[in-house]
């Protein structure tokens, strides 16, 4: 047998699909799918990728079918209308929305589960939770590699180069040129932080409400933590929180931040200087 | 009635009385306490009334009882170094009449990575001083949430293509 090179070992497989309005990545280590790398049965890591894929697609899928409000027939829309009560909703429903009022209280505010206009909109944990979920079907499926990429928010498993101990290197987007990468972090491998989220003040999804009359004073924040939710709540809560917000996450939750104000300027944890 | 409602008012009355002369001696306790603890003599608190009755006129029984409360019931005390479970820590307070008026870690640790929480602080950064990266060294790219229309000019999506 050929002994396998190095660009073997580290090679990466991606499936994408969409799904809640955006796009969703799986990447895996093709070393992590079995039998991959041994010649002549790259097919099964194929399918084993596609079964993988598959596996996370339904979990965004259900949750959309549950808690999107562009979905006029789900249990969101039905609960906005008023055609259905919260005592009434599934389990399901009434545990995301407990979640979401424990993050308002635990984010004094910043982070909210209603709309202005005071439709319960849970958009802003529910992506999130399904990441979190995906993940939990992959492990559940025997994966212990694996990158989860939903819209921008990231949760990781392992390693990019399985039993290496390396982290998966991410970048995060420069807001002010997108297609320029203003910062990395490490995620996974030797590190307990598994998740990154980034939130802007301009991105699509209305859950962003900003506290001050001014708008935000922050057009981008990025934050590192050990869950998805977290990650992705506390990014949202910085946004419309501002720097009192940003402060306040800081000295409560054990995450690593990264803010650009909009006149470019950065703010930024130590985790995140170079 | 007229009498036992009088009766009753002086019993309350009398309650009261008792419970603030309780409550007045209590108080008295702990600020002698505190006194003759930061200053380490038993006349601290009667300096200290003699100086603010006499503070106006006479100023050198004022001025000498001050010195002698202040040499001890005033300045900054630095406490010794405690082991917690975040590492060693050490504080220092500040001390104006007897009272604590500020309370400052002079030593906390980075040991574990749970401390580093307390100097975690985000502070103003330059451009070059982030973590720098080129979008050929990372494995995935985080972002404000793009449409699927805004994925396909996105760099995770020629990540993802490259990966397919």
């Amino acid at each position: 047998m050929q002994p396998t090179s190095e660009l073997d070992g580290s090679a990466l497989k991606a499936r994408t699909f969409g799904s809640m309005g955006t796009v969703i990545s799986l990447t895996v280590p093709a070393r992590a799918l079995g039998t991959a790398v041994v010649p002549g049965t790259a097919g099964d890591g194929e399918r084993e990728l596609d079964a993988a894929a598959a596996a996370v697609e339904r979990v965004f899928a259900r949750a959309d079918e549950t808690f999107s409000l562009y979905r006029p027939d789900s249990e969101a829309s039905r609960l906005a209308r008023g055609e259905l009560s919260l005592r009434d909703s599934s389990a399901g429903m009434r545990d995301r929305y407990a979640d979401a009022l424990s993050w308002r209280l635990m984010t004094e505010g910043a982070f909210s589960p209603e709309r202005t206009d005071g439709v319960l909109d849970l958009s802003g944990i529910i992506k999130g939770y399904a990441i979190g979920q995906a993940g939990e079907a992959l492990r559940s499926r025997g994966i212990a590699d694996w990158c989860v990429n939903a819209g921008g928010d990231v949760l990781v498993m392992g390693s990019p180069v399985p039993g290496s101990g390396a982290s998966w290197a991410a970048g995060v987007v420069d807001p002010l040129d997108r297609s320029a990468l203003l910062s990395a972090y490490a995620l996974g491998g030797p590190c307990t932080r598994r998740a990154l989220a980034t939130s802007g003040s301009a991105e699509r999804g209305d859950h962003i409400w900003t506290a001050g009359s001014c708008g935000a004073e922050f057009a981008q924040v990025s934050v590192a933590a050990a869950d998805i939710v977290t990650a992705d709540v506390l990014a949202t809560a910085i946004v419309a929180g501002g720097t009192a917000m940003l402060h306040r996450a800081t000295e409560g939750w054990d995450i690593d931040v990264l803010a650009v104000r909009r006149t470019g300027e950065l703010l930024a944890t130590p985790g995140f200087r170079a | 009635m007229r009498t036992r409602a009088a009766v009753s008012a002086v019993l309350a009355s009398g309650g009261i009385l008792i419970a603030g002369w309780q409550s007045g001696v209590h108080i008295a306790d702990t600020s002698s306490s505190v006194a003759s603890g930061a200053a380490g003599t038993t006349g601290a608190t009667g300096a200290k009334a003699l100086g603010t009755d006499g503070s106006s006129g006479t100023g050198t029984t004022g001025a000498a009882g001050t010195t002698g409360a202040s040499a001890k019931a005033v300045g900054t005390y630095a406490g010794p170094v405690v082991q917690t479970r975040f590492g060693s820590v050490q504080v220092q307070i500040s001390v104006r009449a007897g009272k604590i008026t500020d309370v400052t870690a002079l030593q906390l640790t980075d040991a574990e990575r749970k401390s580093v929480q307390i100097s975690n602080r985000a502070a103003p950064l330059l451009r070059d001083e982030v973590l720098q990266a080129q979008s050929a060294d990372v494995q995935t790219i985080s972002g404000a949430t793009v449409t699927s229309d805004a994925y396909l000019n996105s760099l995770q999506a020629a990540l993802d293509a490259a990966n397919l």
